[in-house]
């Protein structure tokens, strides 16, 4: 459903992102590793539409979404979670989730409904009225899935949602995004911590220097050498989940 | 070509004293990161000493100088500690709406005290004509180039190889990292206000015989100030340097071909222009990506 | 739409309704119309400036394109002024395009710097083209009785039609608040990236939000200038202007749609009230108090940035949290 093909992506002298190419299955959990300064970020900008490729292509159900703009690659189907994330800082956390809902919903009557209803899914009912800036980073990580969920997605890219959750949060966060699975969503899920890419991801590509060095099911990837080898300096993320 | 050497020798003359309001600028913006609209009103005030002087006491402006400075030091920190101290980490808007409110507060303080007529400070000099070849210019318009170009090139010299000017570079490209160091930010702050108020007000009297002296005389001045600092680059000493000859020259050939009259218009569309077209200035520099969308 | 919310409006705009019924004092009027009017402005502002985040130092751009519409067909073309603040209207949307694409560009004070440097060069236009604008005398709006040519005998009928459109103004503000497009606007005031992340159009939002606002406050420059009977480029123009329209809301609650007014009647008040203590010492006068918003500006935004109205809102949510508790 989602495919790049040879993406590459250029800042100046640095190339951020190599003749990448993987594809997403509708419906999977596809997890993007790799140590700091992959690329792996950028490589979401460059899918979601904030940055146009330098070389390749990004297609989505056969369309070439190469260079189109974010919010219009959100209409199609596909929308993305910052991995600082960005809360509406002044509005509440119903408000930010609704927001997102109105992109499929043409009345605010009904968007607040949809609001509701994410907000249950994702747990965050006991914070609907509260102003999202006072929210402390857990749920602003929650809020931020909340509200990329409200639009409906086909696929929804994932960066870095789990980083910084204690461990009850990090569950929870897992089970909630098991049950967006379990009921057909795609999920491309960027994430550092290995552990938890473990629990979830049915495939991982490894980004290593900007190329992919590595695409596999968990098992093959934590017993890959050159994978191991990328991580070498990088302390707690190979641990075993 | 005699108007050719005119255009020249103008855009020299000029750029220098627009060397010396963007330095000071470029110091402002680039350490601390605001943008102080109420700058072109300093140069107002710095015009205005001049004319008191010069009126009541028959001080020619380049004595005035020497006063100026610690008096526009002590606005510096005046100014920095009731107004700009509590808001140096504040949004944009916040920033945004308290230099413009001194802005405004500036202006009419002048315009209250002293009223919106023209005024002019004519000394000796602005009468005397030199001549090199073809080109014109009067004496006080070199002085003017002289005393700024000194005190410009004093200025790059504090920031090269003093120590307190390697702190403030340090604190410009890098705040956090500077707070680790243990710098005090705050008075690295404070000393960047201060010396770019230094600046613009010397620069103003300077200019005190070149042009008429009112209320707003600082907006045409502060705008084209913005204009050379972003064209050089935001934080750039150089860049700063090259962008004053680049709109000196502007302006000098504009006026030239369309005269003087729409000389303001020349300012403000190249202003909108630059940093449409080039908000990264004219070298690319760091900072630049707050401009853009 | 009616609602709870509304009462601050009711308020506020069914005393001005009601005030010509009880206040035969001319002064008294052509003050209530002042305070309406600059709060329609500052309303005007406040869509573009608090519901859409894109601060803008030039509003007076637009006004005075409203202003030199209206008077122009007026004198020059001996159209009906109505005619005026249509043309107006389109010229300043025109305009706002325009500073919409820069509002897409810039960011912030660079922003605010750019609408400065389009004000003036107006200016600049408006005092120099004679051939059209008359140059820097300014054009006089000439009186001509009749609903048609805008031209009334007494007060009364400049209040109800300054309330009408302030009303209009407060409503747009409204509408801002409950609609889809001024939820989405919300979002990319807040965050842009991540409002276009969700699927919101940003760019064109902006545009269309600065375009709104401009065709309003060319309205309000088209009426002052028929009410005032008088257009001076160095006035509508101004820099001072476009910081009064901010100002006002800023003080009153940048971002609510009752606050614009609440700051128009403290401001606008306070200026006839100095305007008629110290009538003899014109020129000194005009700067005091403009000495006084300037202060007023520094400390209001770095204090009480919500304004007034933000403030009382979020007293009274205190208390109704703790009514509860």
């Amino acid at each position: 459903m989602l495919e790049l093909e040879s993406v590459t992506k250029r800042f100046g002298g640095l190339t951020a992102v190599k003749d990448v190419t993987f594809r997403a299955a509708p419906g999977e959990i596809l997890g993007i590793i790799g140590p700091n300064g992959a690329g792996k970020t950028t490589l979401f900008n460059v899918v979601s539409g904030f940055y146009a490729p330098d070389g390749g292509r990004v297609r989505f159900d056969g369309r070439d979404i190469s260079g189109m703009s974010p919010h219009d690659i959100c209409v199609l189907g596909l929308t993305r979670t910052f991995q600082l994330v960005k809360p509406f800082g002044n509005l509440s956390v119903l408000d930010n989730v609704m927001i997102g809902a109105l992109t499929r919903q043409r009345s605010v009557s009904a968007a607040r409904e949809e609001a509701r209803r994410v907000v249950a899914t994702c747990r965050l009912d006991a914070f609907a009225q509260s102003r999202a800036r006072s929210l402390p980073i857990g749920l602003r990580k929650r809020l931020e899935v909340a509200r990329a969920l409200a639009t409906r997605p086909r696929i929804l890219l994932l960066d870095e949602v789990m980083s910084g959750l204690n461990p009850a949060e990090l569950s929870e966060m897992i089970m909630i995004l098991r049950g967006l699975h379990a009921d057909g969503l795609g999920l491309i899920v960027i994430e550092h911590i290995m552990a938890a890419m473990m629990r979830l991801a049915q495939r991982i590509v490894v980004l290593h220097h900007g190329e992919k060095i590595a695409e596999g099911r968990p098992e093959e990837i934590s017993r890959d050498p050159r994978v191991v080898d990328a991580y070498l300096g990088e302390e707690f993320v190979l641990a075993d989940a | 070509m005699g108007a050719l050497e005119q255009l020249v020798v103008s855009t020299v003359l000029l750029g220098g004293i627009y060397a010396l309001i963007a330095v000071g600028l470029t110091l402002i913006f680039g350490i601390m990161r605001v943008v102080n609209f109420a700058h072109g009103e300093f140069l107002m005030l710095g015009m205005y000493l001049a004319f008191w002087s010069f009126t009541l006491w028959g001080l020619d402006p380049y004595l005035v100088l020497f006063v100026a400075v610690p008096i526009f030091f002590v606005v510096g920190l005046l100014t920095y500690a009731l107004v700009m101290r509590g808001v140096i980490r504040a949004s944009h808007n916040v920033q945004i709406f308290t230099t413009v409110g001194l802005s405004t507060v500036l202006q009419n303080a002048a315009l209250v005290a002293w009223t919106g007529d023209f005024r002019f400070v004519r000394p000796w000099h602005s009468g005397v004509v030199l001549r090199i070849g073809d080109a014109a210019f009067n004496l006080s318009q070199v002085v003017a180039f002289l005393v700024a170009a000194l005190f410009t090139a004093a200025l790059v010299a504090f920031m090269k190889w003093t120590r307190a000017g390697r702190i403030m570079r340090a604190t410009a490209q890098d705040v956090e990292a500077a707070t680790l160091m243990g710098i005090d930010t705050d008075r690295v702050y404070r000393l960047a206000w201060t010396i770019g108020l230094v600046c613009v007000g010397i620069a103003g009297v300077l200019m005190s015989p070149l042009y008429s002296v009112y209320p707003t005389a600082g907006l045409q001045f502060v705008l084209l100030a913005y204009v050379v600092v972003v064209l050089g680059g935001l934080g750039d000493m150089m860049g700063a340097l090259i962008g004053s000859l680049i709109v000196a020259a502007v302006e000098v050939i504009g006026s030239y071909l369309f005269g003087s009259a729409w000389k303001e218009v020349i300012y403000f569309v190249l202003f909108i222009a630059v940093l449409v077209f080039r908000p990264a200035g004219l070298f690319g520099q760091r900072g630049a990506e707050t401009l853009g969308a | 739409m009616i609602g709870r919310r509304e009462w601050p409006a009711l308020v506020v705009f069914g005393a001005a309704a009601l005030a010509p019924l009880v206040i035969r004092d001319g002064f008294l009027l052509d003050s209530l119309i002042l305070i309406l009017l600059w709060g329609a402005v500052s309303g005007a502002w406040n869509v573009a400036g608090g519901y859409a985040g894109q601060v803008s130092l030039g509003h007076s751009a637009f006004f005075g394109l409203g202003a030199y519409s209206a008077a122009l067909l007026a004198t020059r073309f001996h159209q009906s002024p109505w005619l005026g603040l249509l043309v107006g209207a389109v010229l300043a949307t025109l305009a706002g395009l325009v500073i919409g694409y820069l509002a897409n560009r810039l960011k912030g004070p660079y922003f605010g710097l750019a609408t400065i440097a389009f004000s003036q060069v107006l200016l600049i236009l408006a005092s120099r083209w004679r051939a059209v604008t008359s140059g820097s005398e300014g054009i006089p709006v000439p009186f001509r009785p009749g609903l048609w040519t805008l031209g009334f005998q007494s007060k009364v009928p400049w209040v109800y039609l300054i309330l009408a459109l302030a009303v209009c103004v407060y409503l747009v503000a409204r509408y801002l608040e409950t609609s889809r497009p001024g939820y989405q606007l919300a979002g990319v005031r807040e965050d842009e990236d991540a409002a276009e992340a969700l699927g919101i159009p940003s760019r064109r939002l902006k545009v269309a939000a600065i375009a709104v606002s401009a065709a309003l406050t060319s309205v309000c420059g088209g009426l002052w200038a028929q009410y005032v009977g008088f257009v001076d480029p160095f006035y509508v123009f101004s820099v001072d202007l476009s910081v009064r329209f901010a100002l006002n809301s800023i003080i009153g609650g940048i971002g609510t749609a009752i606050g614009p007014f609440v700051g128009s009647f403290l401001i606008t008040s306070l200026e006839i009230y100095l305007r008629a203590t110290f009538s003899d010492f014109k020129a000194g006068l005009i700067g005091i108090y403009l000495i006084i918003y300037g202060c007023l500006l520094i400390v209001v935004v770095r204090f009480v940035p919500q304004g007034l109205v933000g403030w009382l809102g979020e007293r009274l949510r205190a208390v109704g949290r703790y009514a509860r508790a």
